[in-house]
């Protein structure tokens, strides 16, 4: 597997306030086995807050896929998967 | 003081004697918003801690007070020698001042009393206009002298005015027997001019001041303090905070900002994304949220990006908490607080869509509407930190 899995957390104020300031907390809560894997990094404001569809903050993305609700228990849940599709392809 | 050849600076800077609680060296700034003035009181109250800080205080604001209404000096300095209480050991009562008064065109005059004279330096070396001898009232004797002088200020002159304790830092050492006195304090001034020519007032005073405590070996014996006024250059700084009402004019803000001369700041995620996305520049986010703020960010280009509205509440909070231009720790609200500082003129570009997520009753916290706050952060920049600031909406 060549390429990373991204993950952007959110910092813009809706999901900061709605609980994304915990999730600066990822990189060093990544279980050892996914560290080489995925690559975190913090963006502004996606918009999502204000598109009604998009769910609850706060969000985070990955490789692109929105997460709403986001917890670390949550995105390290979904990194699994995406890693294993990626094995299986 | 639009129309003003040169933005005035003004700070000031003290130390306390070592082992007081409080200083009795005490500054008072005001200013005359409609005769566009500004008048600086710097008073030295007689011994030091507690009851020095009373007669200094009250003789500073006093002073302050009459001289913005015109009051002629004489009549000034009766009144206050009148209202001073009596020390009870010496039996007198006695604060020395100097009062600085500056029209926005440079037009300054200076009364001093009992202080070590001030020092006006420009580009070409030190200034001494003539000083005039004006007795206290018509009982007085030489020692209740005081000096007045006036000048026309240029473009790059500073004044710089300090209490005895400057002067007299380091007396009974062997290398400053005497102290520091007048001369070596002028001599240290031209040094450091010579080699910072842009030095700001902010930087000057703790300068003056940290030599003399050094050379007090560090427990100052005497309240220690200096004030400078530099008539600058203004540096100009532009703060955008929040997105556009039409997206129309997203375009037009990302064109102002990038095409500014001086200090750019970003306040806002919204924001920072349509500069980013207009000049096509990548933002990056830090990782570590300070002082309990989101991170701030970085586009090439601009001093500082944060976050919009719970920076600006802290930025508020934190103004509104500070007595002087000291500020220290780390994190965005802190960093943007330093930008103001070290600018003159500072322009706010606040765009007025409502983001309605953030009205949204399920938000654990209130966000407050960005106008209101950045109304609360001009007033604070404006009455408190002297700073000339315009609010353009878009
Ligand atoms: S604040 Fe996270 S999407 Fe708007």
């Amino acid at each position: 597997m060549s390429k990373k899995v991204q993950v952007k957390i959110c910092f813009g104020t809706h999901c900061y306030v709605m609980g994304g300031s915990h999730l600066e907390m990822l990189e060093e809560s990544l279980p050892a086995e996914l560290k080489d894997y995925v690559e975190v990094s913090g963006s502004p404001c996606f918009g999502h807050c204000e598109e009604k569809t998009a769910g609850t903050p706060p969000f985070v993305e990955v490789n692109g896929t929105i997460i709403e609700k986001a917890n670390i228990e949550l995105i390290i849940n979904y990194i699994r998967e995406v890693l294993a599709d990626g094995i299986r392809e | 003081m639009n129309q003003s050849p040169f933005f005035i600076e003004i700070d000031t800077f003290s130390r306390m004697k070592e082992g007081e609680p409080i200083c009795g060296d005490c500054f008072v700034t005001k200013k005359v918003k409609t005769e566009q003035r500004m008048v600086i009181v710097l008073s030295d109250g007689l011994g030091s801690g507690v009851k020095a800080n009373v007669l200094g205080s009250m003789t500073a604001s006093m002073a302050a007070n009459f001289i913005v209404q015109h009051e002629p000096v004489q009549r000034t300095a009766t009144a206050i020698m009148k209202t001073l209480p009596v020390d009870s050991e010496r039996q007198m009562s006695y604060a020395t001042f100097t009062i600085i008064d500056i029209r926005h065109d440079g037009e300054t005059h200076i009364v001093e009393y009992g202080n070590p004279r001030c020092e006006i330096i420009g580009i070409d070396g030190v200034r001494t206009p003539e000083r005039k001898k004006v007795y206290v009232d018509e009982f007085a004797d030489e020692s209740r002298v005081m000096f007045t002088f006036s000048f026309k200020a240029k473009k790059e002159d500073r004044i710089v005015f300090y209490s005895d304790g400057v002067t007299q830092a380091g007396m009974g050492s062997l290398n400053y027997p005497f102290g520091w006195e007048e001369g070596g304090v002028r001599t240290y001034l031209m040094n450091h001019l010579k080699d910072t020519p842009q030095i700001s007032a902010r930087d000057l005073v703790r300068k003056v001041v940290s030599h003399a405590v050094a050379k007090d070996y560090f427990a100052p014996k005497d309240d220690i303090s200096c004030g400078v006024v530099y008539f600058r250059k203004p540096r100009k700084m532009l703060i955008c905070t929040g997105p556009p009402y039409h997206n129309e004019d997203d375009a037009r803000m990302a064109d102002l900002l990038n095409r500014f001369d001086g200090k750019k700041v970003i306040c806002g995620g919204t924001t920072a994304r349509i500069v980013s996305r207009e000049l096509n520049r990548d933002v990056k986010v830090g990782m570590v949220s300070e002082g309990g703020l989101p991170p701030s960010s970085k586009i090439e280009g601009f001093d500082l990006v944060t976050e919009g509205i719970l920076t600006l509440g802290r930025v508020t909070k934190l103004l509104d908490e500070l007595n002087s231009t000291t500020i220290n720790g780390d994190g965005p609200a802190v960093e943007m607080i330093r930008q103001f500082f070290e600018s003159d003129e500072i322009k706010f570009l606040v765009g007025t869509k409502i983001n309605e997520a953030h009205q949204d009753p399920n938000l654990p916290v209130e966000l407050e509407i960005r106008r209101n706050v950045v109304k609360k952060i001009v007033r604070l920049l404006e009455e408190k930190f002297f700073k000339e600031v315009t609010i353009q909406y878009i």
